[in-house]
């Protein structure tokens, strides 16, 4: 939890009592989705709603196996300044043409209203609505909550720290080199600033490149500017201050002004409007490109998902808590892609999965939050069989993999079925994280595939999707 | 499948030569269920403890009440021939005939309590895999009452939905026993409370009316016996005379590790110390009392003969069960602060 001065936890508490006021009227959830680049976000949330409108018979959602749901519609946005979340784009995207969407590039936020007939207790029987938001937002900005603690200075030191350790020090050499040539209490100059933040930006880039696939990047609005591209806030890079303090009208402390600018203009308005206002929240998590990637990015993954975690208000609500300050109180971590295996492995990406985010589990559960951890896939794009060579039975997964993927020495043309063996998951994650040479990148390889061919107006394939939803809203649809 | 040599990733063509493919499905993996049930029988918790002197008493008791039966039956048949030949042959088949019907008889209630056992221990493994959070085991036991429900007419639609939702993609073991639960189990829920509330009301009325105390009590015993017989045949147990012996003892066990009487005390408080029902009637107040033991002795029984714990479904409440009388006394009761 990170505290952010007295205005802004006054405005926040003010919020919260006005939330909590709406919510006697009419209960809303906001859910959030999130989760690093290329996690599967704008699927899942497409999926999910497409799956509450078409009412797909999803056996472990309580509520609409029971029959209890009486419909559910889509519903103007609340929030004006907010993007709507295109779904019907997306949706069209996948079952249409067959693509994966566009990534999320920026917030952008979805209504459903919920009728549904009450279970519990008194109200028995009782028709009332549901009012769910879901709050799509990557990532790579909660990697930038815990600058709202940090000074210019300690952040430089953490920056530079990290850049000079192996796996990102080739990348960052440029930059370093930079740097270091660089008298950060010199007179400013915009051209310098300019040229260390594009050296800076570029060292963030190339670790996000699919090789490395490198996730802890504060700060991230450099990876995704949107609007604010070129801006004075995003211009601004680390530097070795070697201990002094910013001071005079040095480069230094130019670079400090608008780190503090930053914080205020970028990071702060998201915390506020949009972050300290989450009731759920679903981090999903790509494990399977890190072990692509190899074991490097798995345990940058590793520290980054501990990086997000920090920043979330995790706890059970008590009356006054839940008017004074909204937390989270259910937070479900996903591994997506689960169907780049086959379901007899699941059960070893979820232990993986859990592994990962084990420090974030037990501290959100001591919080007192509800936390649990699944293999999902929004939309399956394989089937399952099993290929039988000299008699040994092979569990292999059949689908499209995209054009141009390629697994032991084939490449595909995105027009045939095949059947993939992935790999086998070890039984006990721990090895993976032995260290360096814990395994060989090759030792693993999840092709790619393309959606399936579906049709929109019908439920879509899925795996445990269902246990999600019932997971994060279930409770509330009693 | 060891450290030094994972599988490769590799890929095949659909149409490839060398390797066989089954076809593509997207159906789950059937759960292989484990060995049948009985096979694998949790050890049934620490063996009584029967010394070994009275082990030896009631192994010589036996002995001689077998002899002695055994001699007083031949010196019969001996006495019977003695008489006349055709007497002795009547008694012969009268004997054979005691016989047999006493194996077959102990051979039914062999298999009622084998039945039983096995919901009792449906439940306890069920337990154990909630509490472990196991899945496999989990998955393994829905399979299980989905087979041991088999061979109850009542839950074939029940055993329709689940066999459509499981077939219908990956479900984990945990939630796989939620919907065993809500499709199978509920609905004979609902049957067993409807039951119970019927037999509470009757033990109520028949208390209330009753001229003779010893009628009461024969009504509410009568019940009471009935209403466990049938609550475990509705959940698939079928118990014999032995195994509604050893139900009632398991309910009452159960009812006295629970604090059965705990609610009870509260309502007696209220109906008896504040003097209500002796305002009313004497006979009213006891009606209400009977009803509610019935209750909470129907519940207990729902408890211990249902193969799931309680997972999701909500478990049964002794005031939603009795009728207005109880709510008015509940009421009261709220009204005032407790003494």
């Amino acid at each position: 939890m990170v505290w952010t001065g007295w205005w802004n936890e006054t405005r926040l508490a003010a919020n919260s009592i006005a939330a909590y006021a709406t919510d006697w009227v009419s209960p809303t959830l906001r859910l959030g989705v999130t989760g690093l680049s290329r996690s599967g976000k704008t699927v899942f949330i497409t999926a999910l709603v497409h799956g509450l409108l078409t009412a797909a018979r999803w056996p472990v959602f309580e509520a609409q196996a029971q029959g209890r749901i009486a419909r559910v519609r889509l519903e103007p946005q609340p929030d004006d300044g907010v993007p709507r979340f295109p779904y019907e784009d997306h949706l069209e995207t996948l079952t249409a043409r067959r693509q994966w969407p566009e990534g999320t590039k920026r917030i952008s936020e979805i209504r459903l209203a919920i009728d549904f007939a009450s279970n519990a207790g008194i109200m028995r029987g009782t028709e009332k609505t549901l009012t769910l938001d879901i709050v799509d937002y990557p990532g790579e900005w909660l990697l930038d909550l815990p600058l709202l603690a940090q000074s210019y200075a300690e952040w430089s030191r953490l920056a530079i720290e990290a850049a000079r350790r192996p796996p990102r020090a080739p990348l960052a050499a440029q930059w370093l080199a930079a740097t270091t040539a660089t008298q950060p209490f010199d007179k400013a100059s915009e051209s310098n600033a300019r040229r260390l933040a594009e050296l800076f930006t570029a060292y963030l880039k190339s670790c996000r490149d699919e090789r490395v696939s490198l996730s802890t990047l504060p700060p991230g609005r450099f990876l995704l500017p949107g609007e604010m591209e070129g801006s004075p806030a995003l211009t601004f890079a680390p530097l070795d201050l070697d201990g002094r303090e910013p001071a005079g009208d040095s480069l230094a402390s130019l670079m400090e002004k608008r780190f503090e600018s930053y914080k205020r203009l970028v990071v702060m308005p998201f915390y506020t409007n949009h972050f300290a206002t989450l009731d759920r929240q679903i981090v999903l998590v790509d494990a399977l490109a890190a072990l692509n990637a190899g074991p490097a990015a798995l345990a940058d993954l590793e520290i980054a998902l501990a990086d997000v975690l920090t920043a979330f208000r995790p706890g059970a609500n008590s009356i006054l808590s839940a008017m004074l300050s909204r937390r989270i109180d259910r937070i479900l971590f996903a591994a997506t892609k689960a169907d780049h295996l086959h379901q007899t492995s699941h059960d070893r990406l979820e232990g993986l999965l859990k592994r990962l985010t084990d420090r974030a589990i037990r501290r959100a559960e001591f919080a007192g939050a509800r936390v649990d951890a699944v293999a999902l896939a929004s939309l399956r794009a394989t089937r399952e069989t099993t290929v039988t060579r000299l008699g040994r039975p092979l569990s292999c997964i059949v689908g499209t993999p995209m054009p141009g993927e390629t697994t032991g020495g084939e490449i595909f043309d995105g027009q045939s079925e095949v059947a993939v063996f992935p790999g086998e998951l070890p039984s006990d994650p721990a090895g993976l994280f032995a260290g360096p040479d814990a395994f060989r990148g090759e030792d693993y390889r999840f092709v790619r595939f393309l959606p399936p061919k579906a049709d929109p107006t019908q439920p879509l394939p899925h795996i445990r999707l269902d246990r999600a939803v019932e997971f994060l809203i279930g409770d509330r649809l009693a | 499948m060891t450290k030094n040599s994972p599988q490769r990733p590799q890929a095949f063509r659909l149409d490839a030569e060398d390797v066989e493919i089954a076809p593509p499905s997207d159906a789950p993996v059937p759960v292989r269920s484990g060995p049948p049930v009985e096979a694998q029988l949790a050890p049934p918790g620490p063996p009584p403890k029967t010394g070994f002197w009275v082990k030896l008493f009631w192994t010589g008791l036996g002995g001689i009440v077998s002899l002695a039966f055994g001699m007083a039956v031949s010196r019969l048949v001996d006495d019977l021939f003695a008489r006349a030949e055709w007497l002795g042959w009547i008694g012969v088949a009268a004997v054979a005939l005691f016989l047999l019907a006493g194996l077959v008889l102990a051979g039914r209630e062999m298999l009622a309590l084998r039945r039983l056992r096995r919901l009792d221990d449906l439940r306890l493994r069920a337990d154990k895999a909630l509490v472990d959070k196991d899945d496999r085991a989990a998955a393994a036991i829905a399979a299980d009452i989905v087979t041991a429900m088999a061979g109850n007419a009542r839950t074939a639609k029940g055993r329709a939905a689940v066999a459509l939702a499981f077939s219908d993609g990956v479900i984990d073991g945990l939630q796989r026993l939620r919907i065993v639960e809500r499709e199978i189990i509920e609905p004979l829920d609902r049957e067993a409370t409807r039951l119970v509330a019927e037999a509470a009301r009757r033990v109520s009325v028949v208390t209330a009316i009753s001229p003779r105390a010893a009628l009461d009590l024969a009504v509410v015993f009568g019940t009471a016996m009935q209403l466990i017989r049938r609550i475990a045949e509705l959940y698939g147990g079928r118990p014999g005379t032995f195994g509604l012996f050893k139900l009632v003892r398991h309910v009452l066990a159960h009812m006295a590790l629970t604090g059965g009487m705990a609610a009870g005390d509260t309502i007696l408080d209220q109906l008896v110390g504040h003097g209500l029902a002796a305002k009313l009637s004497a006979k009213l107040g006891e009606g209400v009392l009977n009803g509610l033991l019935t209750a909470r002795l129907g519940i207990t029984a729902i408890a211990v003969t249902r193969p799931l714990p309680y997972i999701g479904a909500p478990r049964p409440d002794v005031r939603d069960l009795v009728g207005d009388a109880i709510t008015l006394t509940r009421q009261n009761g709220d009204a005032r602060p407790a003494a």
